[in-house]
């Protein structure tokens, strides 16, 4: 499965509006669900973090969990305009969010081979600067492809 | 006690419980996210928490349930249970809002809203 086949370019918002950790995850998950499951999703995601955050380092942050409020694996993207506290094991701040959330029934492991897809790509856009590159989000998507492209060709 | 709350709880603890599971995975463990031991042991703790929260029968079962299956709780989909992929009896599919276990497997069924 291609990563940027689980993108979907209402769920890129590349101005996200700069806040607390907290409220920066509320509003990417309000891009996939709404109400209940929502609040579902975020206790979970904040439960996650308190155990380690998932800033990964140089910018970019990858806030996962299994959630029954899904049916199936979903991403949402964003880019804060200014980069956010996100407690961050190298303490640096955060600009380029990956949030996943995957179904807690998972043949075939896709959530966790997503997520390492993920972290590899995430450290392609550190090594080669290309957080602020894409300007929309039909760019992210093709910057994803061509990433993930390259990534395929080394191995 | 309150059935929304009582759900409300169940969920989460069912969340929590996969990702406790998740922090144990070597392959998770391998993709690189470092969890702190003293916060996974806090986790532990909220769980258990969690648990107490939920009438007695209904805890009861639950870890009943998670001994057997690992899975306590299977998502409903398309009238199907999703943890023994059996077709559920349509009047059970009429009462979504109670807590109630597939007559198949016994996991407690979870109907997502729509
Ligand atoms: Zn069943």
């Amino acid at each position: 499965m291609n990563l940027s086949s689980l993108l979907s370019k209402k769920r890129i918002n590349l101005s996200l509006k700069p806040g607390k950790k907290e409220a920066v995850i509320r509003e990417l998950v309000y891009s996939i669900k709404k109400g209940e499951d929502a609040e579902l999703i975020i206790s979970t995601l904040l439960k996650r973090e308190e155990l380690g955050s998932t800033g990964i380092g140089k910018g970019i942050a990858i806030p996962h969990c299994r959630s029954l409020a899904v049916e199936k694996l979903e991403i949402a993207v964003g880019r804060t305009l200014k980069p956010i506290n996100f407690k961050s094991i190298d303490k640096k701040p955060v600009s380029l969010i990956f949030l996943i959330i995957a179904p807690p029934q998972d043949p075939g492991n896709q959530y966790l081979i997503t997520l390492g897809k993920i972290v590899q790509i995430a450290k392609e856009i550190t090594k080669k600067n290309l957080i602020q590159k894409p300007k929309t989000p039909e760019e992210f998507i093709s910057l994803i492809n061509d990433l993930e492209k390259g990534l395929k060709r080394r191995k | 006690m309150n059935e929304d709350l009582t759900q409300a709880h169940l969920k989460l603890l069912f969340d929590l419980d996969n990702l406790i599971d998740d922090m144990e995975e070597p392959k998770y463990q391998k993709i690189g996210f470092k969890v702190e031991n003293e916060a996974r042991l806090l986790l532990l703790r909220k769980r258990n928490d969690l648990l107490k929260k939920l009438p007695k029968e209904l805890a009861e079962i639950y870890e009943r349930l998670k001994k057997r299956y690992h899975q306590a709780i299977a998502p409903v989909e398309n009238g199907f249970c999703l943890g023994c992929f059996q077709q559920l009896p349509t009047q059970l599919l009429t009462r979504s809002q109670e807590i109630i276990t597939c007559p198949n497997c016994g996991r407690i069924l979870y109907w997502r809203k729509k």
